[in-house]
């Protein structure tokens, strides 16, 4: 294995999960949007509520399905591309991911198909039951996964067997390994966030086009009331989150901070040009004592310096890490603070519009609905930055402290062969996310023209030809 | 039986379900240019397998996670071992899996077209390249004493591979046929009756021609550690294929399935009786063999695991008899199929 293939395998599993995690979390996040549009139809009878949810039923579809195929590799990819890590961690590493496809991706999977295309044959209530169960399942694939993603964050429930392999000496300790908890909480609330800035970006569009869409007016309300609850959540989530990392990864801390420097009353860094060569932030704004204080609870806490963290990590764990080992700091320092003023963003608009929602001005703001549209696919950008930060802020390591990339790598396979698949890799990627947001606009324009209504009468659309040709 | 052993039984049930229950999947695909003339015809054989493919795929990634975590380094191996092949798989299984969702979607004949092809292209590639694969492990994979395979690509399509993979082919085509007899009336039904006889013969055919081959490639096929019980395992191949081809005349809409099945289970078990106790042997030393000992996890993994089978298997099987009874025994078309 030499080091381009090192970096060219490092760079798939960047790109392919980049890829695959631009789906999933819309899966979860609207899949709970869906429960609950479909909950209040089937509750209150009101038309306006199926039609929304057979509206974004279709594009749920469309995500789901290009979630799925892109996450197929993603499963097999370890063996791939990062053999010693499986082998080295798979009696740990790999339960979760099992669990994941017995327990969770089953059930969403087997769901999907009757939600889908069972309309006609499930009364009301079932069928609003199939919708629980594609929600519920898609929330569990999360669990696990998120389960193997956080055990790689903090390691737990292991021994270091007589052959220098770790064993698994309790599941649960597995499990509930630190990271898990908040790590669970914030990805799972993001997701939820996207689904209602989706939710309510495309309702703005149709409202941008005609105010009087009373359908949309609906949408956009349950979107903006369940998106002011999570997006003011995930500010606390994302604190806890961050705290977790100072208990358990000062590297990464240090990285996500830009704090070079051991000291007490550690600012907060807002803005940064962070070097590795000489160590220093150059130009810098930053808030005297915050970053101490929201560590800590007190501002003249010491908070460690990327330096000294190394030195920490390299006694605590028996390494010999260097700082040159490590990766540029600015990457993870801007995917953290972007991801986080994100955050607050998306907290802000939600307040806003719940305050016109209540002075009964929401849908006649242009300006509002506008905002709205623009911000429809940024929660996605906050989330793959989050990962960003959570995975880049981990390296050198793949199991932190435990086991670095350099020796997680595949011996066997060449960097041509790699350079190969990450190429095919690409095109593929691109092409299907082109054809998903193709058929998004498709649906949405359909929908504008009146060529689709999909109320729920029977006989709408292409099916209705093809069953009249076929009797 | 110690969970050694047992994990290596539920891998290979593992297998056996996704190749009955996702491998029809795959040979309605291969069959649907072949099968259905025009429109109308293709999305009545698409929505055959529409409301249950989904769920049938995790059988594979299912398949996949048990591997990985019972016996990591298995999965470490072969994956690496097989890199581009496998990557090849994966493309196939990517295009294939968005193709149901997205052709029914667009009203133009050109883009209908072009995920017919697909879904048929793909259908007919990763049932070739399964049976490629199968085939060279049976063979013996070049592992080193640290259980790592290094080989190419092109290693991989030798005569004893193809055959496999002629064999693989031809039964998820005949499973696909049988489960389009079972879902489908009239003249579709008619035409599957005809294509489910046509690979029933050719599944016997490539049987014979791999074991045959296998006197020369892979020895352990014979040689396998049941003695003559473990030798007779692949007549129950022939005997489910010449059911499906007495019964596919046969008004019997069911019976044909249920011999395809047979076939299946007799391929998967000559394959399980054919490595065991190896699960991935070596050809440079029976001694870097990966065995179901050597490749295992530690005992606490295996048992944790056969405790989420025990609670979780039988969930899948509520499900999907739940949505197989949804969808009811014939195919019929709504607004909401594809």
């Amino acid at each position: 294995m030499d080091s381009l293939a090192l970096i060219l395998a490092r760079f798939q599993f960047g790109m392919t999960a980049f890829f695959h995690f631009l789906y999933p979390p819309l899966t979860i996040g609207l899949g709970v949007l869906l429960v609950i549009t479909e909950g209040i139809y089937v509750y209150s009878k009101n038309q306006e509520y199926l039609k929304i949810t057979r509206f974004f039923a279709k594009l749920f579809a469309i995500n789901f399905v290009v979630g799925v195929a892109t996450g197929i590799v993603m499963e097999f990819q370890f063996g791939t591309n990062w053999s010693q890590y499986s082998s080295f961690v798979g009696a740990i590493f790999g339960a979760p991911l099992a669990i994941e496809g017995l327990f969770a991706f089953f059930m969403e999977s087997i769901f999907i198909g009757v939600m889908l295309l069972g309309w006609n044959r499930l009364s009301a209530k079932a069928h609003w039951v199939s919708t629980i169960f594609v929600a519920f399942g898609s929330t569990l694939s999360g669990v696990w996964i998120l389960v193997a993603n956080s055990w790689m964050q903090s390691p737990r429930g292991y021994k270091i067997g007589s052959n220098g392999i770790p064993r698994m000496t309790n599941f649960w300790h597995v499990v509930f390994n630190p990271y898990f908890p908040s790590e669970f909480f914030h990805v799972i609330t993001g997701a939820w966030e996207y689904g209602a800035f989706f939710m309510a970006g495309i309702a703005s569009w149709f409202l941008i086009k005609n105010s009087k869409d009373m359908v949309m007016r609906k949408a956009l309300k349950v979107a903006v009331i369940v998106g002011v609850i999570v997006a003011c959540l995930q500010i606390v989530l994302g604190d806890i989150s961050a705290r977790e990392v100072v208990r358990y990864q000062p590297t990464k801390l240090a990285m996500m901070e830009a704090q070079w420097h051991t000291q007490r009353y550690a600012p907060e860094t807002l803005f940064a040009l962070p070097n590795n060569k000489t160590e220093s932030n150059g130009p810098q704004i930053g808030i005297p004592g915050l970053l101490s204080m929201l560590a800590y609870m007190n501002p003249a806490a010491k908070v460690m310096g990327f330096n000294e963290s190394i030195k920490y990590i390299n006694q605590k764990d028996h390494l010999k890490l260097t700082p040159a080992m490590f990766p540029p700091v600015w990457l993870v320092f801007w995917s953290f603070h972007i991801m986080m003023y994100f955050g607050f963003y998306f907290a802000l608009i939600m307040i806003i519009a719940l305050i016109l929602l209540l002075k009964n001005k929401l849908y006649d703001s242009q300006k509002m609905l506008k905002v709205f549209w623009f911000s429809t696919f940024l929660p996605i950008i906050a989330l793959e930055l989050g990962w960003f930060t959570t995975e880049i802020g981990r390296q050198p390591f793949t199991v932190y402290g435990l086991l670095t990339t350099v020796k997680s790598v595949s011996p066997n396979v060449s960097a041509l062969e790699v350079g190969l698949s990450l190429f095919m890799f690409v095109i593929i990627y691109i092409t299907l996310a082109a054809f998903a947001l193709f058929l998004f606009k498709k649906e949405l324009k359909e929908r504008l023209e009146g060529k689709d209504e999909l109320a729920g009468e029977a006989g709408g659309g292409i099916g209705a030809k093809a069953k009249e040709a076929l009797s | 039986m110690n969970l050694n052993i047992l994990w290596f039984i539920l891998v290979a049930v593992l297998i056996l379900g996704w190749s009955v229950m996702d491998g029809f999947d795959y040979g309605v695909g291969g069959l649907l240019r072949f099968i259905s003339k025009n429109d109308n015809e293709r999305r009545y054989v698409m929505n055959a397998i529409g409301p249950v493919w989904e769920g049938n795929q995790v059988w594979l990634i299912l398949g996949g996670g048990a591997v990985f975590a019972a016996f990591p380094k298995v999965y470490a191996s072969v994956f690496s071992g097989f890199y581009l092949a496998f990557m090849l798989v994966v493309w196939l299984i990517i295009f294939r899996a968005v193709s149901f969702e997205f052709r029914s979607r667009v009203e133009s004949k050109g883009w209908r077209n072009f995920w017919d092809t697909d879904i048929t292209v793909t259908g007919l590639g990763i049932s070739l390249l399964l049976g490629v694969a199968i085939a060279n492990i049976l063979m013996g994979v070049p592992l080193n004493k640290d259980h790592i395979d290094y080989q190419s690509l092109f290693s991989l399509l030798n005569i004893f591979g193809l055959a496999g993979g002629l064999l693989s082919l031809s039964m998820f085509l005949m499973h696909g046929s049988t489960y389009l007899i079972m879902k489908t009336e009239g003249e579709v039904q008619k035409r599957a009756r005809d294509f489910a006889s046509g690979f029933a013969i050719a599944y016997i055919i490539f049987t014979i021609l791999f074991l045959s081959l296998s006197l020369v490639f892979a020895q352990r096929l014979l040689d396998n550690s049941f003695g003559i019980i473990g030798d007779i395992v692949p007549v129950i191949m022939i005997i489910g294929a010449i059911g499906v081809i007495v019964s596919a005349k046969s008004s019997s809409d069911i019976k044909p399935f249920a011999y395809s099945v047979l076939g299946i289970v007799g391929a998967v078990a000559s394959l399980a009786v054919g490595v065991f106790p190896d699960i991935v042997p070596s050809s440079i030393n029976p001694e870097y063999s990966l065995n179901i000992y050597n490749s295992a996890s530690n005992h606490l993994t295996l048992f944790v695991m056969l405790i989420a089978t025990i609670i979780g298997l039988p969930l899948v099987l509520i499900y999907a008899f739940y949505a197989y009874k949804k969808f009811g025994f014939k195919v019929k078309m709504d607004e909401s199929s594809y």
